[in-house]
């Protein structure tokens, strides 16, 4: 079958689409169908359709398909994983990614998870004491290293990150700590002379 | 000593087994995606070398092999055997496999992550498999440094296991209930609770002996306890509705269901050819029968064994030779007949 749209290549791909019990469908092939909006599932038109890519797909290419591009080129610097490799794989290649794609992705973990914050089990480094020093201490160093690994980025990448956590604070209503954030912003500005 | 799928069943249970997996990573190593080959066999050693002890103080005897010096088909049959995922399988590079003498107990050093804890046990027996998994976990957190994140706790090569680290799984068998007409709905309603259910054997969308695992479909954001009792409840639920399909369909029509175990044996028993599908379907009649008393064994006999036994691979590895698939199918005939235990 032909495709419907250009009726020039192989229609590969039936969409179906159940609007109040209102049913149509499409038979397209996946060139056209990468160009259809159907959200999320556009990604997965482009070429292969393995797993991965469907995880991918659910991972990275959705409302924030515009400023994707700009972040392709984010890399792990502690091991060298492209944010591009991990929409391919769904695979990190280090603990510091986390930290380093959080701001890229954390609105996909909690869309997959349903939760973005573990409340189970904790490391016996990690552990809650009876005054909460352990957490706190943890707590301490965990910002520390983070900071101090921040510092090494370059201006403009460091007020991009923060402007992130800024909107992934908000969005998680911790507003104490978007407060935080916003100075630290403000004055990295003023400090570079990039105010305004 | 008897491997834990050697165990005999439950009778009125459809629970065939419980298992826990927990997923840790060391915080010096990047993922194992991201080690060099130097790496991978540094912390292949080191970790061996840490889980060291862990035998005395798990009560437990354990061997350990390295996964890169086995031959495909033996980490085929360890597959089968539920004692590797098949991802391990092509994996390149130095990884290790620490097994309880009973293989209820895995650790696999250095497959998709760095270590992936691994409890099973027949029957409903989350709790226990999860305890026993925790005081794995607690030994190696005493010697190593693991990669853990305030935010999203337990640090994973994949983020649909980040956070706990942990999937609870249980295998149910389910012959009255998949065929059931709301099955679909049931298994789609299950998804909005946050657990999954897949058929454990089956090609191309068709189901082989009605065997079906439900597991956490989310790692984060839940307590290991809370995901626990989740998967608990809903395998006992489900135990339950196959349970009272199989009364009532006990009390309608109660010879024809008789004549389909009998015959399901009979044909088991003195077969000489017998393909996976068949086998496996025959089997799953044997054990609904078993488990409904409508069919007793001379001798204890583990249905589950049996359909592990049966498959490709481990045919394969006690015929120490290729074989075609009629041979296949002959030896999986032998293999029963052999093994099937008298009825009384």
């Amino acid at each position: 079958m032909l495709c419907e749209n250009c009726k020039m290549r192989e229609a590969t791909i039936k969409y179906v689409e159940v609007i109040n019990g209102v049913k149509s469908e499409h038979n397209l092939c996946t060139h056209c169908a990468s160009r259809l909006d159907i959200g999320q599932y556009s990604a997965l038109f482009e070429g292969e359709f393995p797993l991965a890519e469907l995880i991918a797909g659910i991972f990275g290419k959705t409302d924030s398909d515009r400023s994707r591009d700009q972040y392709a080129q984010v890399v792990c610097p502690t091991c060298g994983t492209t944010y591009e490799e991990f929409m391919k794989n769904s695979r990190f290649g280090c603990a510091d990614c986390y930290s380093v794609f959080d701001p890229l992705i954390g609105d996909n973990i909690r869309r997959l998870q349903g939760s973005e914050s573990h409340v189970g089990k904790r490391p016996a480094g990690h552990r809650i004491t009876e005054n909460g020093e352990g957490a706190q201490a943890a707590a301490e160093k965990a910002d520390r290293q983070q900071s101090e690994k921040d510092a090494e980025l370059p201006v403009a990448e460091r007020i991009e990150l923060l402007q992130s956590r800024i909107k992934g604070a908000v969005q998680r209503e911790e507003y104490e700590e978007a407060a935080v954030l916003r100075d630290e912003l403000k004055k990295l500005k003023e400090e570079t002379g990039q105010n305004g | 000593m008897d491997r834990w799928y050697e165990a005999p069943g439950q009778p009125g249970s459809n629970v065939v087994y419980s298992r826990i997996r927990l997923v840790r990573n060391w915080k010096e190593y990047p993922f194992p995606s991201r080690m060099t080959k130097e790496q991978d066999s540094e912390l292949t050693a080191r970790l061996c070398e840490s889980f060291k002890g862990i035998g005395p103080a798990d009560g437990t005897k354990y061997r350990f092999a390295y996964l890169d010096r086995m031959t495909d088909l033996e980490k085929t049959s360890l597959v089968e055997r539920r004692v590797l995922n098949r991802g391990i399988v092509k994996k390149q590079g130095t990884s290790g496999l620490i097994l309880s003498e009973d293989e209820s107990v895995g650790v696999i050093i250095n497959g998709e992550d760095h270590i992936r804890i691994q409890v099973c046990d027949t029957g409903l027996k989350t709790t226990e498999c999860y305890e026993r998994a925790e005081r794995i976990d607690d030994f190696i957190d005493s010697r190593i440094e693991y990669a853990f994140d305030r935010k999203y706790g337990y640090l994973t090569s994949y983020p649909t296991n980040v956070g706990t680290g942990l999937r609870v799984s249980v295998v149910l068998h389910l012959p009255l209930l998949s065929t059931w007409k709301n099955f679909n709905s049931l298994t789609a309603d299950m998804g909005r609770f946050g657990t999954s259910i897949r058929g454990l054997y089956g090609e191309g969308g068709e189901n082989f002996g009605a065997l079906y695992r439900i597991s956490n479909q989310k790692t984060l954001g839940q307590t290991e306890r809370e995901i626990v009792d989740l998967v608990t409840k809903t395998a006992a639920e489900l135990d339950q509705k196959e349970q009272n399909l199989r009364s009532d369909a006990g009390r309608r029509r109660s010879l024809a269901r008789l004549d389909e175990v009998y015959k399901s044996y009979g044909v088991l028993k003195y077969a000489r050819r017998l393909t996976r599908k068949d086998a496996m379907n025959l089997l799953s009649q044997i054990m609904a029968g078993i488990n409904d008393g409508m069919i007793e064994t001379k001798e204890p006999c583990s249905v589950f064994g049996l359909v592990l036994g049966i498959q490709p691979a481990n045919l394969l590895r006690m015929a120490k030779k290729p074989l075609d698939k009629d041979e296949l199918d002959a030896a999986r005939a032998d293999f029963l007949r052999e093994r099937l235990p008298e009825i009384r």
